[in-house]
């Protein structure tokens, strides 16, 4: 037992160190992802031809290819291709591509929650003489983000689990810190691997619990007192 | 206008403001040519009120804010003017007491009180009703064809597709029995129910009479 305390208490900072590279990747990533996401999932309700195909194209490249393969792409081959601005560290070719990643899921959750919203909506919006711009805004969307809520929580948990990934490009997440340290203690490979499970599960579990809640709060409807 | 379903009623009735777009003809609304790829669609569809036979009230707004909402946006009023010419009009199709409840709180006959309430509030010059009882229960119905009874003692232009034979007979000053696509005939109501010209529409009012 006593020599399990001292591997913590060795392995700590370094696990510490490792979680909060995971948590700032994973935090870019949703938060660049989910706009970039919610833009592409809007505009792509919209229809309009060409830009619909393209963005579609877009989506379903990366989400028929694995995460790995995109990684290796944003890592090796684009800084090869010789444009300055792609010239970029392993950190932002982790960010991009992790956030790239993450906008083709969000942009497929998006679209078909606007597409869920009855046709009604728009048509008695449209009957109101409401343009199409205000009509997305005030009507189409507060419904459609309420039926986004628990979709996303399954892409933002999948997204903190697939930083592990990043370790393969040397990003010092919590992962590659996890290998690390079984490097300095090769007999106790089982424990820290555990270890570093349930950091994971611990960052993981109130996502979940949070959107549960978020859930209720926003798909609740209650009577609203007016005087 | 009455026939049989998939005669084209609710569709013609939504070519009047456009939310069908049309394949040729014409088609005129206070002075404006509907069809005409320069007509401004938006305040035309402002001029024209609206009424679903689903309601369509917006889900995630309160009854209030339901007829609140189209007149900040499309006519610009200040919220104070909205809100009390909302609730003016909450009054009077009376449902004053639910102007704080959702949508999925009220029945069917409330939220059809406030769909006509929120048409209303656009001050429309005439107003299209598509089947709006078919979705309510017998209770409600008379309750919404009074209110329509009401609109059009005001003077209320309206267009109404119903099957609501006794209610066309009494308050309609034109008549159109469709079928296939097609106006079949057009008359008075005491035209159309006692001397009918049409073999098809001696055999529809037969079937339902």
């Amino acid at each position: 037992m006593q020599h399990y305390f001292d591997v913590i208490a060795a392995i700590l900072p370094f696990l510490w160190a490792g979680f909060v590279q995971t948590f700032w990747v994973s935090l870019v990533a949703i938060a660049a992802g989910s706009v970039l996401g919610f833009l592409i999932g809007v505009a792509r309700s919209q229809r309009i031809p060409l830009l619909h195909q393209l963005f579609g194209l877009y989506i379903h490249i990366l989400r028929g290819t694995p995460f790995l393969v995109q990684l290796y792409v944003f890592y090796f081959v684009l800084p090869n291709t010789g444009i300055e601005a792609l010239q970029w560290s392993s950190e932002t070719a982790a960010f991009v591509s992790l956030s790239v990643y993450t906008s083709s899921y969000v942009a497929e959750i998006v679209m078909a929650a606007i597409d869920t919203v009855p046709a009604g909506q728009w048509e008695a919006a449209t009957a109101l003489g409401l343009k199409r711009l205000p009509i997305l805004g005030l009507v189409v969307l507060p419904q459609a983000l309420k039926l986004t809520v628990p979709p996303m929580s399954g892409v933002y948990v999948n997204i903190i689990k697939n930083t592990a990934i990043l370790s393969v490009i040397g990003i010092s997440e919590l992962t590659r810190q996890g290998e690390i340290s079984i490097m300095r203690f090769p007999s106790d490979v089982l424990f820290i691997y555990g270890v570093i499970a349930l950091v994971y599960f611990v960052y993981c579990y109130p996502v979940l619990r949070f959107t549960r809640w978020a859930e209720r709060k926003v798909g609740g409807t209650r009577v609203v007192n007016l005087d | 206008m009455f026939g049989p379903s998939g005669s084209g009623k609710s569709t013609f009735l939504r070519t009047l403001n456009a939310l069908e777009t049309i394949d040729s003809g014409r088609i005129m609304v206070d002075g404006v040519s509907v069809s005409d790829p320069g007509a401004d669609l938006n305040k035309l569809r402002s001029e024209v009120g609206m009424v679903f036979q689903l309601f369509n009230l917006f889900q995630h707004r309160t009854a209030l804010d339901n007829v609140v909402l189209p007149q900040i946006v499309v006519r610009r009023r200040p919220r104070s003017e909205a809100l009390r010419r909302a609730r003016d009009l909450l009054e009077k199709v009376g449902i004053s007491d639910r102007a704080g409840h959702y949508p999925s709180q009220l029945s069917g006959g409330q939220q059809q009180r406030v769909a006509i309430a929120r048409a209303l509030a656009m001050d429309p010059k005439v107003m299209l009703f598509d089947e709006p009882t078919s979705a309510l229960d017998p209770e409600s119905v008379t309750g919404i064809l009074d209110l329509m009874k009401d609109l059009a003692a005001e003077g209320m232009t309206m267009a109404v597709v119903t099957h609501e034979m006794g209610f066309a007979r009494e308050i309609a000053d034109r008549m159109l029995f469709m079928d296939g696509g097609l106006i079949v005939e057009d008359g008075s109501p005491q035209q159309i129910f006692q001397t009918p010209r049409q073999e098809r529409t001696k055999e529809f009012l037969r079937q339902i009479l």
